[in-house]
């Protein structure tokens, strides 16, 4: 049955908000979102349902690997397959950001399982209190060992996660002293995991013997916890971590730092952050719009994140396209437009891998500052790939997101022949109300017209459609959200 | 269901035999099947992944010697892709199903690739990823057809002879079968795998009744992969999805339900020894922690003497059930009591 299209800016909107929130919709998706408007499907984002992911159950018997997910393309792709087949992508999202911000690998931790759980930390607590994170973020295994907090030992510290929780996950360079980076280390102290010792060596020597990985527990040593007097940030008492943290929380520089991370993966580029205390954010305003929304909603990020979907700023025509899409979100993108999976299939590791090939390797950042984004994310080599793995996820007629969008095209068509611009307009439209410079959209048209008119129920149309569509992947605008 | 008479059946935990061996050689890998051969020697069906080696078929027995290993991962004859089960017919010919190259193999008793059949598709005799493997009172092999939803028996040579089951979840259909045993009095049972319960059927295949229902409790299933049956009829449920192993007697009264206690079997001990920091370090670890998750899946992950993802069920001189678990590279022996 032909459904005729919405009205352009509505569904250009709903269209940029699902790009932004999630990792674009489909044609379908669109026609979904339309009905509840866009503050309807800005408030169903924040209420998500069930995510109808492909069940862990299915995943884990036909991909074993991916059940213990002992090496990384076994647990990316475990991910790979939540990202490409949620409901719920917003979750995914927010993991996918907090991910990229408390930049832990599996390059040091070895085994995926305590990767994931961190992961799903992420989707629970993501959206929530800024503190509740930060005490789930200092008491997750993986990140306590990824910054060696279990050798911070009462009258012996090691600083690392004292002096990341502040620099880069927190508040930034700037905002505290080298006093403050011990006294918060101080209070970690005991922040560790159980049977340490022989976690730790096992990682250490890289080794998966006697019996696989013994996925990690988080425990408080009392004995090793360093319970004197602590002066962090002007504030003086007997400090654990939970204290530290709310002293960190209700510090103005916290917000600011954090509003500047969502802004420049929810918003538009930002410079890189070693810059940031030499540079002012782009846009002062937007931040000051967070920063009021985390104050006045306990700490919440939903509330920063909301404020900002709901604002003219993030709707403008300046805010839409002006980021350039990370690996992972033109992966997952390109994957839910051609119809995601189904069932499990081999290619999920291909679609994992070429994440990496294009420089955002899952659950493997390339540094504890984690990726940098932007211009970064682009070269000679990232742009071979990600026009290569686009072009041959939409070049499969059989997938159901491109026989969905083909089956549209011949249903508006029922007399057959389809005019190039037609073609050209509806396979925009269909591909989730993409729009691209008039340059680039006059260079596809003009390849579409070398093929004349296309009758789409035909092998010839179908193949003419997907070329459309190959070539609209390939364009300098799909590389942008 | 019958009254329950009598003792009841327990299970004491004797020994772990195994050790993860991604490179390849003693031990095993992802491991999903296990047989057992006329003379006792133990097959175990080393899946692997597509990443690193410690794929194939590996022979030891009862009492840790190591012998061999057979096949590796690949497409030619011989090979598997996605080894799903393994087999001995009478005369210790070995049968292996691949659910990804849709075929069965047949290794000769000295271990020599004989041959090999079975086709993709939805026809009688075609397959969608044939998984467990058993072999009948006639000498025949029932194979699981999991994504066909049914059961297809062949000659030992691939010679389609009839089939059962279809989709669904009523008597004799099933949802996503994956393990299937035929009892010492030739009865067929099948893991009705995403149904939570065991089919029963006759050798003819038809239906003679189903138990189990979705959940954790005794008699409640969530996502069993295997049974086995011993000479009483007391039956051995691998409950893969609650990683746990039920036993029922014949009338599917509830026996014992065990979680696993492996502990460091001959091989693995000999490689802690062999490293003196980690067996420092290890002489520390407690092997049951206290923990702040009650998933099994993850409470597994977590205690290493747990079974972790339990998929498959050997009874050995029908006094010991040997339990495997793919998701520690290890089996572990109990005796029932």
């Amino acid at each position: 049955m032909t459904t005729a299209a919405r009205s352009g800016t509505d569904t250009e909107l709903i269209a940029h908000l699902l790009r932004r929130a999630g990792f674009g919709a489909t044609w379908e998706e669109l026609q979904a979102a339309g009905d509840l408007g866009y503050q309807g499907t800005l408030d169903l984002l924040f209420n998500p349902g069930d995510p109808e992911s492909m069940p862990q159950d299915i995943i884990r018997r036909y991909h074993p690997d991916q059940s213990i997910t002992q090496i990384a393309p076994s647990s990316g792709s475990v991910w790979m397959y939540r990202m490409s087949t949620t409901k719920t992508p917003f979750e995914e999202k927010i993991a996918l950001f907090w991910h990229r911000i408390f930049a832990t690998g599996q390059t040091k931790l070895i085994q995926g399982k305590v990767m994931l759980t961190q992961i799903e930390m992420f989707r629970q607590f993501g959206l929530g209190s800024f503190r509740d994170l930060l005490v789930q973020l200092s008491q997750n295994p993986a990140m306590i060992l990824w910054l060696d907090n279990q050798d911070n030992h009462k009258g012996n510290i090691n600083e690392n996660y004292g002096r990341e929780i502040l620099e880069l996950f927190a508040m930034g360079v700037g905002n505290y002293s080298e006093e403050d980076i011990k006294e918060c280390s101080r209070a970690f102290t005991g922040w560790t995991i159980a049977n340490m010792p022989y976690m730790s060596i096992k990682m250490r020597n890289n080794t998966l013997r006697p019996y696989g990985y013994v996925a990690w527990q988080y425990q408080f040593d009392a004995d090793d916890h360093d319970d004197g007097e602590k002066t962090f940030l002007g504030e003086t008492g007997n400090f654990n971590g939970d204290d530290i943290i709310d002293i960190i929380c209700k510090n103005p520089a916290t917000p600011r730092f954090i509003a500047r991370h969502l802004y420049h993966h929810f918003i538009a580029d930002e410079l890189p952050v070693p810059q940031w205390p030499f540079e002012g954010p782009k846009d002062p305003e937007a931040i000051e719009l967070m920063v009021d929304a985390y104050f006045a909603n306990d700490y919440s990020i939903g509330a920063m994140l909301r404020a900002v979907f709901e604002s003219d700023m993030f709707k403008s025509e300046a805010t839409q396209y002006a980021r350039i899409k990370s690996p992972v979100e033109l992966v997952v993108g390109t994957l839910r437009l051609a119809g995601g999976f189904d069932w499990p299939t081999a290619d999920i590791f291909k679609a994992t891998a070429a994440c990496g090939f294009m420089g955002q390797a899952l659950l493997a950042p390339v540094s504890v500052e984690g990726w940098m984004g932007g211009d970064d994310w682009i070269s000679t080599g990232s742009m071979v790939q990600r026009i290569n793995f686009a072009s041959a996820t939409v070049g499969d007629p059989t997938k159901k997101g491109i026989k969905s969008i083909i089956d549209q095209i011949s249903d508006r068509h029922p007399r057959g022949l389809v005019t190039p611009k037609a073609l050209v307009d509806e396979c925009l439209e269909l591909a989730g109300s993409l729009r691209v410079e008039d340059e680039t959209k006059e260079g596809i048209v003009t390849y579409a017209r070398e093929q004349g008119d296309i009758d789409p129920r035909t092998d010839d149309g179908v193949d003419k459609i997907v070329s459309v569509l190959q070539l609209i992947v390939s364009t300098r605008e799909y590389q942008l959200v | 269901m019958a009254t329950e008479t009598g003792a009841r059946l327990g299970l004491e935990y004797r020994d772990t035999n195994g050790f993860g061996a991604a490179q390849g050689g003693r031990g095993y890998y992802l491991p999903v099947d296990l047989a057992v051969r006329s003379d006792g020697r133990i097959y175990v069906l080393s899946r692997g992944d597509a990443i690193q080696g410690g794929n194939g078929i590996k022979i030891t027995d009862i009492d840790h010697n190591w012998f061999e290993e057979i096949s590796r991962r690949g497409t030619a004859p011989g090979q598997f892709i996605s080894a799903t089960a393994i087999a001995f017919d009478a005369s210790d010919r070995l049968f292996m199903a691949d659910e990804a190259l849709h075929r069965i193999t047949i290794f000769d008793a000295d271990h020599n690739y004989e041959s090999h059949w079975g086709t993709e598709g939805s026809g009688k005799g075609e397959f969608d990823g044939p998984s467990g493997i058993a072999f009948d009172r006639d000498g025949n092999l029932l194979v699981v057809d999991d994504k066909n939803q049914r059961i297809q028996r062949y000659t030992p040579d691939g010679k389609y002879l009839n089939s059962f089951g279809s989709a669904g979840d009523g008597n004799g259909e099933f949802s996503f079968p994956w393990g299937v045993t035929v009892a010492p009095n030739s009865d067929i049972y099948v893991a009705d795998w995403r149904n939570d319960r065991i089919q029963r059927f006759s050798h003819e295949g038809k239906f003679i009744d189903a138990f189990g229902t979705t959940g954790a409790g005794e008699g409640q299933f969530n996502r069993p992969a295997n049974v086995a049956v011993d000479a009483d009829g007391n039956i051995f449920v691998a409950d893969w999805g609650n990683q746990r192993v039920q036993a029922f007697d014949k009338d599917w009264n509830f026996q014992t339900s065990i979680r696993g206690a492996g502990e460091l079997s001959k091989w693995a001990a000999e490689y802690i020894d062999a490293n003196a920091d980690e067996k420092e370090a290890r002489s520390t670890f407690d092997p049951y922690p206290e923990l702040d998750v009650d998933d099994p899946h993850e409470v597994s992950a977590r205690t290493e003497p747990y079974f972790w993802d339990p998929v498959s069920i050997a009874l050995y001189d029908d006094t010991r059930i040997l339990i495997l678990e793919t998701g520690r590279h290890r089996f572990q022996v109990y005796e029932k009591v």
